[in-house]
C-alpha cells in the first residue's frame, strides 16, 4: 500500500504559485537566450549578425593565437631535506581537538586539508559538526590578521611585549582591574595560564561569558542542588524526551553528542529490537530538533513558562499558585498527555528546556527530579564544561569599565562589541579603559577598538588541550607551522605575566606530566607519545548520584508566570531570538562553507530573516520576502519575512550570528544583527521579547534552496508510525501488496550481461529515521570534493553546487479527523489541504539526496559524448574532460542531483570573496580535480577514497574489509544515517541495511534501479493523538 | 794496456751491475712499501679520509707533510684514544678541532703497516701536487683543442658562400658575353620578341594544364590529402611531448648512477613503492654519498650550494639554502590520476616499461607518449599480477566464473573505466 500523504518542500510548491510552476518547468531556472538571438530582429536584435560574426572571428583568431603559445615549463621542487614522516602523495593524520571533541586532521605535504572525527571520541564517536568540518578553511582565510598591531599599525612582538608589560605594571600599581574577557574556556592548560596570570597580577580578573548563554541552567542547578554546573545529559537513556525549545540536536550545548545518543534509540538497530524513544517538542520557531520530533507543538515564548508550570502540576499532582490553563486548547491537552507519558517512563524520562531563565530552569529541574532523571538521564557528577559563561560577569565588567575601574581589558575569543546586546554601552565603556588588548586572529568588531592586537594562532597551528566533559581530556597539537606572524594567545599571556615557563608547549607538557597523563594511566615521554596518537585521556566516570530537589517553587512559579504575562501583554508579536544550525553564534561568519550551507529548516543561505507563520503573513497582507521592521527592546531591524510552516502564530523568530560588520571579506554585512534584541533580566540574558512588526513594502529576495530541484509532486518520501511498524516492519515502504511487473529497456540483467558487477557493487543505505538533517555531510562533501562556493546571487539563480543536499519535506500532521484507507488521520486530498489553515501543525522529513548511481541511469543514455558512463563497480562515472556541457543529463535526471559549472569558480574574479585566491586554494584536496566552466559534476561516491582503499588493501596483500572505505558524508555523520559499502559482500553492513524491511528506493517505479536505498521514516506518534 | 782496459771494463761493468741491482732492489723495496700502504689505506682509511680534501677526518696529504714525527703518527694511528687520554697536546688539539669525534682505533696495524700507509700517502700527495702544477698547461691545451672545431665549421660555411658568389659572378659574366655576342650578330631586337613569346608560351602551358581536369583534380586531391594528414598528425600530437628532454639545473646522469653504479631506483625515488608520486629525491639522499664522493665536481657543488653546505667545515647553513628547481619531464595532466605504487608495487611493472632504458640515459627524456591511448593499450594487454596477493583471490575467482579462460587483464578488472583515473 502506497501512502498518498502529500509532501511539499515549500509553500510555493504547496500552493503552486505561478512563479514556482514557471521556474520548475525547466531544469535550469534561467533559460539561455538562444532563441532570442536566432529569431530576434536580425540587425536590430540584441546581438546583430555582424557583431556575432565579428565576435566569432575574433574568438577563432584569439583561440588560435592562444593555442600557439609554448607549452609551459613545469618546475619540480623537491624538499632540500625531506622530513621523515612526509611522503609526497600520502596523507598524514594527526590527532587534535576541536572544541572539546577529539579529531583527526588530514594533512598532505604538510598542509591540513580535512578534519575528521576521532572514532573513539567520547562525544560523537567519529561524527563531526558542520562547523568542525568547515574549520579547516579558516586556516587559509585571507582575512586573518597577519602581524601584531599597535594603535592600528603593524608592529613587532618585542615592541608589543614591552609596551603591554609596562602598561600592565602601571595599571597594577594604580590599583585598577585587569580583566581577561573570554568566552568559555574548557582547556585545563589555558585556564592554568590565566590562573598564573592572576597570581602575577592580583588585580586581574577572568570574565567568562558566552554570546549564547547557558547561565540559566548553571544557576538553576546551583539553586536546586547546590552544584553550579552544566549537567551532562544522556539522551540515549531516555525513552521519553520532552523538549521546550531546546534545539538539542543542533545548537544546544553539545549537538553532535546528543544526536548520536538520540539516534541510538531510533535507528534501524533499535527499531529491529522494537524499541523507539518518543520525543515531544514544544517550541515557537521551527528548530532542527523540532523537525525531528514525533510530535511538535507550536507554542508562543510566553506560553513556555506556563506550560512548564502546568507540566509540573500534572507530574507532581499539586498545583502551584497562579497556575492557569494555556490559551491553546491543543497545547493544554498535550501537556496533560505528556505528563502521563513522562510519569509512565519514570527514570527513563528527560525534560530539557532551551530557556536561559533561571526560574524556568529551576522548574525544569523540579520536574526532572520528580521523574527520577538525576542519576539516569541527567548526570550532575560528570558535568559538561562546554559552557561556563556567567552573564552577570560581563554586565559587571561593562559597568566597571564605564566607571573607569578597569585599567586593562584583554579579549580572547570574545567579541562583545558585536554579540553583547548593548554594543553601544560596550563601546562607551571601552573608551575609559587604558589598555585594550585583542587576542583575536580576525580584525573583528572588538579588535577594531583595541590599541594592541596580538593575533592568536588558528587552532590547527596551536598546542593545547581541552576538556569538554569532566574526566575527558583531549590534546591539541599543531599540524602546520604558523602561516602568519601570529602567536598563541596563551603564549602571549605567559610572556606578559613573566611566567617561568617560557613557551606554551612546555607549559602544556608540564601540565600533562604533572596531573593529566596520570589520569589515563600514562607517564613520561612514552605516555606523551601515546597521548599524541590516541588524542585523549578518559578517566572512569564518577557514578552519577541522584539528587533531591530542594528549592521553594512557589516563588519560582510566581517569577515564571509574571514574566509570561509581561511578554504576552499589549497584544504584541512575541519575538524569539535563536541560533541557527549553520551560523550559530556568528563567530564563524567569515566561513563561506557555512554561509552557503542551507539552514536545515528554512533552507535559506547567506542571510537571516524574520520567520513568521503563514497565517500571520496572510493576516498582515505581507508578500514573501517583504522587508518588515521589527522593533523590540528599543532596537529596530529591517529583515525580509519568511513564511515558516510550524511557526507559532503571533511569533516571529530571528537568528543571531548575522549582521557582522568586521568579520572579513565573506561575512561582512550578511544579514542583520539580532543580538541587540536580547535583554538582561533576572541575572541572565533573555532571548524572548515583545515586538512590533510593521511592513515596509520593500522586497529583499532570499536565496532559498528549498524548492530548487523539485520532484514535481512525485512520491519520494515513505513514512510509517511506530505502531504500524511494530505490526508490519515493511509498513510504509511500498512493499506491501503485489509486486508490479517491471519492464526493462535492457534485455536482461543477469550475470552474463554487461551490467554484471563481478566484484564490487558500491551502494549506500540511508536511514531516514536516523538523519536529523543537520547538514554536516554537505560541508564534509564540499571539503572532500573541492566543491566551489557560489555566493548568494548564484544560489538565488538555483546554481548551488553541493553534491549532496538535504531535502526537507513538510506534510500536515495527523489531526485525528480524516481517516483515509483505515489509517489514522492523514490529510491527503488536495481540497482538504486547501481548507486547512493550520500551518503551525506540520511534520517534517529530511531526506539526503545525492547521485543515486542508478544501474539504468537516465543521464547516461542521453549524453552525446559518453562523458557519463557506468563502471563495473556500480558507479555512475563522470569524466569532466569529456563533458561538453549540453546539460542533457541534468534534464534527464529524475533526482535532480547534477550540477553545472556556470563559471570557472576557482579562477574568476567575481568569486574572489569566497575561495578564489592562491592561499585559500591550499585547502583543496589534491586527489580531486577542480572542475572547469561548462562541465557537469555530481556525487562520485568519493571514488578517490574507493580507489585509495583498494590500493591500500592490494599493497597489504589482503582482501578489502567492509567498512574500511568510508565516504565523506558517512564519516562525518554523528547519527550514522549513511552506510556505504559493497552490496556483493553478503556480510557487509550495507547489504544488511538494504535487506531491512524498511528499505525502499526513491522513484523505484521508474525502474532506473538506484544504488541508494532509503529506510522508511518511522514516527512514534504514540497511542493517543497529542496535537 | 789492452788488458788493463779490459779489466777496468769488466770491473766497471760488475760495479754498475751491482749498483744497478742495489738500486733496483732498493726501488723495489720502496714500491712494495707504497703498494702495501695503498692496500691498507683503501681498506681502512677511505671511509673517513681523503688525501687531498677534508672528509670526516682531515685531508691526509697536507697533514702528513706538516707532521713529520712518524713515531707520533704511528702511535696516533694505532691508538689515538690512548694519546688523547694521555693528554698529548697535539692529539688533544686535533681531537677538539674535529668536534671530539674520536678516530677508530687500529691496534691491529703493525708499525711497518703504518709506515707503509704513511709512505703511500706522502708519495701520492707529492704526485698530486706535481699533477696540479702541470694541470694549467693541460687545461689551456684542451681549450685550444676546442678552438679549431668551430673555426672549421665557419671556414666551410665561408667556402660555400664564396663558391656561391663565384658561381653567380661567372653566370653574370657568361650572360654579358652572350649579350655582347648577340649584339655583334645584330640579333638583339628579336630577343625581346622571343622572350615575350616564351612568356605567352609558358602561360599557354599552364592554361593547357589547367584545362586538364584530371590533373587539376589530382593536384587538389594531393593537396587535400597532404594538408589533411599534416594537420591530423599535428593535432593528434598536440600536447604529446614524447622525447621531451629539457636541460636540468644539475647534470645528473642516470646512466652513471643507475647504469654503471647499479643503484636501485628505489634508493632515490623512495616513494615510488609507497604512493602516488615517485618523488624527486631530496638532497639529503644525494648527500648520503656525495658528502665524500666526487666532492670536487662543480655539479656536486651545486648540491652543496643549494643546501648551504660547506665541504671544508662539513657544516650546514640553512639560511643559505635554496631549493633546486628541476624541470619536470613527465607532465601528466591534472585531470588524470596516476599512482606509482599501484603499478610498481602491486603490478610489479619495471620502471623501464614506461620510462625506457633509464639506466642508459645521460639526460632523461620522455620515453613514452603518456597519452590515454598508450595507457589503455597497456591496460588491455597486461595480465593482472595477482599471484600471492590475497586481495586478488576472490576477484580472480569471480572473473573466472564469468569469463572462463579469458586472460584477466587490467582492463577486464575495469582498468579502462573513466573513474579509475579521472576524478
Amino acid at each position: 500500500m502506497d501512502s498518498n500523504k502529500k509532501y511539499w518542500k515549500g509553500l510555493e510548491e504547496l500552493n503552486k504559485t505561478p512563479e514556482f510552476v514557471e521556474k520548475n518547468k525547466h531544469e535550469f531556472a534561467e533559460p539561455i537566450p538562444i532563441e532570442e538571438v536566432l529569431s530576434g530582429g536580425g540587425l536590430m536584435g540584441k546581438t546583430p549578425r555582424r557583431d556575432f560574426l565579428k565576435a566569432l572571428g575574433f574568438g577563432v583568431g584569439a583561440v588560435t593565437l592562444a593555442a600557439c603559445q609554448k607549452v609551459p615549463v613545469h618546475k619540480s621542487i623537491p624538499y632540500l631535506i625531506k622530513p621523515e614522516e612526509v611522503t609526497p602523495g600520502i596523507a598524514n593524520y594527526y590527532s587534535s581537538t576541536y572544541d572539546g571533541s577529539a579529531i583527526l586532521v588530514k594533512t598532505r605535504e604538510g598542509r591540513p586539508i580535512k578534519v575528521e572525527g576521532n572514532p573513539n571520541d567520547l562525544l560523537s564517536k567519529g561524527g563531526l559538526s558542520a562547523q568542525a568540518q568547515a574549520s579547516v578553511l579558516e586556516l587559509y582565510d585571507t582575512s586573518r590578521i597577519k602581524d601584531p598591531q599597535m594603535n592600528n599599525s603593524d608592529s613587532s612582538w618585542a615592541a608589543i611585549d614591552a609596551f603591554v608589560k609596562n602598561e600592565l605594571a602601571a595599571i597594577a600599581a594604580s590599583g585598577k582591574t585587569i580583566s581577561i574577557v573570554t568566552s568559555t574556556i574548557h582547556s585545563p592548560s589555558s585556564l592554568a595560564v590565566i590562573a598564573d596570570f592572576i597570581v602575577k597580577y592580583p588585580a586581574a580578573k577572568h570574565v567568562q561569558y558566552d554570546a549564547v548563554s547557558y547561565t540559566g541552567i548553571i544557576k538553576a542547578n546551583q539553586n536546586s542542588f547546590g552544584k553550579a554546573v552544566l549537567p551532562h545529559y544522556n539522551f540515549d537513556k531516555a525513552d521519553v524526551i520532552v523538549s521546550f525549545a531546546a534545539d538539542f540536536l543542533g545548537t544546544w550545548i553539545s549537538g553532535e553528542e546528543f544526536t548520536r545518543q538520540y539516534v541510538s534509540n531510533r535507528n534501524n538497530k533499535s527499531l529491529e529490537e522494537k524499541k523507539m524513544s518518543r520525543h515531544i517538542q514544544f517550541e515557537s520557531g521551527m528548530s532542527l530538533t523540532g523537525t525531528n520530533a514525533d510530535v511538535r507543538i507550536a507554542i508562543k515564548p510566553s506560553e513556555e513558562g506556563l506550560a512548564l508550570v502546568n507540566l509540573y502540576n500534572a507530574v507532581s499532582g499539586t498545583t502551584l499558585p497562579g497556575s492557569k490553563k494555556l490559551t491553546t486548547a491543543n497545547a493544554d491537552k498535550a501537556i496533560m498527555l505528556v505528563a502521563a507519558e513522562l510519569k509512565a517512563a519514570k527514570g527513563k524520562a528527560l525534560v530539557v528546556c532551551g530557556s536561559n531563565d533561571v526560574a524556568t530552569q529551576v522548574l525544569v529541574n523540579a520536574i526532572n527530579s520528580l521523574l527520577g532523571s538525576y542519576g539516569n538521564t541527567i548526570d550532575l557528577d560528570n558535568p559538561s564544561r562546554q559552557y561556563a559563561g556567567n552573564d552577570g560577569a560581563i554586565v559587571e565588567f561593562i559597568a566597571q569599565a564605564k566607571n573607569g575601574q578597569v585599567g586593562a581589558a584583554i579579549f580572547l575569543d570574545a567579541n562583545p562589541v558585536y554579540d553583547y546586546h548593548a554594543a553601544a554601552a560596550v563601546k562607551d565603556a571601552l573608551k575609559n579603559v587604558r589598555l585594550k588588548v585583542s587576542l583575536s586572529d580576525h580584525a573583528d568588531e572588538t579588535t577594531a577598538l583595541c590599541n594592541v592586537v596580538a593575533p592568536n594562532h588558528h587552532y590547527l597551528e596551536s598546542w593545547g588541550d581541552d576538556s569538554s566533559v569532566e574526566g575527558y581530556y583531549t590534546i591539541m597539537q599543531p599540524t602546520i607551522n604558523p602561516v602568519n606572524n601570529t602567536r598563541q594567545a596563551e603564549q602571549s599571556l605567559l610572556v606578559w605575566s613573566d611566567n617561568p615557563v617560557k613557551d606554551y608547549y612546555t607549559y602544556v607538557r608540564n601540565n600533562w606530566n604533572n596531573s593529566l597523563l596520570a589520569k589515563g594511566g600514562l607517564s613520561g615521554q612514552a605516555g606523551w607519545e601515546i597521548l599524541l596518537q590516541t588524542g585523549f585521556v578518559l578517566t572512569a566516570p564518577v557514578a552519577a548520584g541522584s539528587y533531591s530537589f530542594n528549592y521553594d517553587l512557589n516563588a519560582v512559579a510566581q517569577t515564571v508566570l509574571s514574566q509570561s504575562t509581561k511578554l504576552a501583554e499589549g497584544n504584541k508579536v512575541e519575538l524569539q531570538v535563536y541560533q541557527n544550525t549553520a551560523m550559530r553564534d556568528g563567530k564563524k561568519a567569515n566561513n563561506p562553507w557555512l554561509q552557503e550551507l542551507p539552514d536545515p529548516v528554512s533552507k535559506v543561505t547567506w542571510d537571516n530573516f524574520a520567520a513568521m507563520s503563514p497565517s500571520d503573513i496572510k493576516k498582515m497582507g505581507l508578500e514573501e520576502f517583504e522587508v518588515v521592521k521589527i522593533e523590540a527592546n528599543g532596537y529596530t531591524v529591517e529583515l525580509p519575512v519568511l513564511s515558516q510552516p510550524g511557526q507559532a502564530p503571533g511569533t516571529v523568530s530571528v537568528a543571531v550570528g548575522y549582521g557582522r560588520t568586521a568579520a572579513g571579506l565573506v561575512g561582512n554585512n550578511v544579514g542583520k544583527n539580532a543580538y541587540p534584541f536580547l535583554s538582561f533580566r533576572n541575572g541572565t540574558f533573555q532571548t524572548a521579547a515583545a515586538a512590533t512588526v510593521t511592513a515596509t513594502g520593500d522586497i529583499f529576495p532570499l536565496s532559498q534552496t528549498q524548492t530548487h530541484h523539485s520532484f514535481e509532486g512525485r512520491n519520494v518520501i515513505r513514512e510509517a508510525t511506530f505502531t504500524e511498524y511494530k505490526k508490519d516492519a515493511a509498513a510504509g515502504s511500498g512493499k506491501e501488496g503485489e509486486e508490479e511487473k517491471m519492464f526493462d529497456l535492457w534485455e536482461n540483467t543477469n550475470e552474463d550481461h554487461i551490467h554484471a558487477r563481478p566484484v564490487y557493487d558500491w551502494v549506500m543505505a540511508i536511514d531516514l529515521n536516523a538523519c536529523t538533517g543537520c547538514g554536516a555531510c554537505v560541508v564534509a562533501c564540499s571539503a572532500e570534493n573541492n566543491i566551489p562556493v557560489v555566493g548568494k546571487d548564484e544560489v538565488g539563480r538555483r546554481r548551488e553546487m553541493h553534491w549532496i543536499r538535504i531535502d526537507r519535506y513538510y506534510s500536515f500532521s495527523q489531526n485525528g479527523e480524516a481517516k483515509v484507507d483505515g489509517r489514522s488521520g492523514m490529510v491527503t486530498q488536495e481540497k482538504e489541504i486547501a481548507k486547512l489553515d493550520d500551518f503551525s501543525n506540520v511534520t517534517v522529513v529530511h531526506q539526503p539526496m545525492l547521485c543515486q548511481h542508478c544501474d539504468h541511469a537516465p543521464c547516461e543514455t542521453v549524453c552525446p559524448v559518453l562523458a557519463t558512463v557506468h563502471s563495473s563497480e556500480g558507479l555512475n562515472q563522470m569524466a569532466y574532460n569529456r563533458c561538453v556541457g549540453t546539460r542533457y543529463c541534468a534534464n534527464n535526471c529524475p533526482y535532480k542531483v547534477r550540477r553545472f559549472n556556470w563559471f570557472n569558480y576557482w579562477n574568476d574574479s567575481r568569486f574572489d570573496n569566497y575561495l578564489n585566491n592562491e592561499h585559500t586554494q591550499l585547502v583543496l584536496n589534491p586527489d580531486v580535480t577542480t572542475r572547469f566552466r561548462g562541465v557537469m559534476e555530481k556525487c562520485s561516491m568519493c571514488v578517490q577514497r574507493i580507489q585509495a582503499g583498494k590500493l591500500q588493501a592490494k599493497m597489504e596483500k589482503r582482501p578489502l574489509r567492509d567498512g574500511e572505505i568510508k565516504v565523506a558524508c558517512q564519516q562525518t555523520c554523528s547519527a550514522n544515517a549513511i552506510v556505504f559499502g559493497n552490496r556483493n559482500d553478503k556480510n557487509s553492513e550495507v547489504y544488511k541495511a538494504l535487506q531491512s524491511e524498511r528499505t525502499y528506493y526513491v522513484l523505484e517505479e521508474l525502474n532506473v534501479k538506484p544504488g541508494i536505498g532509503y529506510q522508511v521514516k518511522v514516527r512514534n506518534t504514540g497511542t493517543e493523538s497529542l496535537a | 794496456m789492452r788488458n788493463i782496459s779490459l779489466i777496468f771494463k769488466q770491473f766497471s761493468r760488475s760495479v754498475l751491475l751491482i749498483a744497478g741491482l742495489v738500486v733496483v732492489g732498493l726501488t723495489a723495496h720502496a714500491q712494495a712499501d707504497a703498494a702495501k700502504g695503498e692496500a691498507i689505506f683503501k681498506a681502512k682509511c677511505t671511509a673517513c679520509h681523503k688525501i687531498d680534501t677534508r672528509m670526516t677526518g682531515p685531508a691526509l696529504g697536507p697533514q702528513l707533510t706538516e707532521e713529520t714525527d712518524d713515531a707520533y703518527l704511528t702511535k696516533w694511528i694505532q691508538n689515538n684514544q690512548a694519546l688523547i687520554a694521555a693528554k698529548n697536546p697535539k692529539a688533544v688539539k686535533i681531537y677538539n678541532e674535529y668536534n671530539q669525534a674520536g678516530m677508530t682505533v687500529f691496534a691491529e696495524l703493525s708499525d711497518a703497516d703504518v709506515g707503509n700507509v704513511i709512505t703511500y700517502v706522502r708519495t701520492e700527495w707529492k704526485k698530486m701536487q706535481a699533477d696540479k702544477a702541470k694541470a694549467p698547461a693541460g687545461g689551456s691545451a684542451a681549450a685550444e683543442d676546442k678552438g679549431p672545431s668551430s673555426l672549421v665549421i665557419w671556414g666551410l660555411l665561408g667556402v660555400i658562400v664564396i663558391a656561391f658568389v663565384v658561381i653567380l659572378v661567372l653566370n653574370k659574366v657568361i650572360a654579358t658575353l652572350e649579350r655582347l655576342l648577340l649584339n655583334k650578330q645584330g640579333l638583339l631586337p628579336e630577343e625581346e620578341e622571343t622572350e615575350e613569346k616564351a612568356k605567352t608560351d609558358r602561360l599557354a602551358v599552364a592554361k593547357k594544364l589547367l584545362k586538364n581536369k584530371k590533373l587539376v583534380f589530382f593536384i587538389v586531391l594531393c593537396g587535400v590529402v597532404g594538408l589533411g594528414s599534416f594537420s591530423w598528425i599535428t593535432m593528434w600530437n598536440t600536447n604529446v611531448h614524447q622525447g621531451y628532454q629539457p636541460v636540468q639545473p644539475i647534470k645528473y646522469s642516470h646512466q652513471l648512477h643507475a647504469g654503471a653504479m647499479k643503484i636501485e631506483c628505489q634508493y632515490c625515488h623512495t616513494s615510488a613503492f609507497k604512493g602516488k608520486n615517485a618523488g624527486i629525491p631530496s638532497l639529503n639522499i644525494c648527500m648520503n654519498c656525495h658528502k665524500s664522493v666526487k666532492t670536487e665536481s662543480p655539479e656536486i657543488h651545486k648540491i652543496y650550494d643549494a643546501l648551504g653546505y660547506d665541504p671544508n667545515t662539513a657544516k650546514y647553513d640553512s639560511t643559505k639554502a635554496k631549493p633546486i628547481q628541476w624541470v619536470r619531464i613527465h607532465n601528466l595532466p591534472d585531470l588524470a590520476y596516476f599512482n606509482h605504487s599501484q603499478h610498481v608495487k602491486v603490478g610489479a611493472i619495471k620502471c623501464q616499461t614506461c620510462h625506457g632504458q633509464i639506466q642508459e640515459m645521460k639526460e632523461v627524456y620522455q620515453y613514452s607518449p603518456l597519452t590515454m591511448k598508450w595507457c589503455i593499450q597497456c591496460h588491455k594487454r597486461t595480465e593482472v599480477n595477482g599471484k600471492g596477493n590475497a586481495y586478488y583471490d576472490s576477484i580472480l575467482a569471480a572473473h573466472d566464473k564469468i569469463k572462463k579462460g579469458e586472460k584477466v587483464t587490467a582492463a577486464v578488472l575495469g582498468g579502462i573505466e573513466c573513474a579509475k583515473c579521472h576524478y
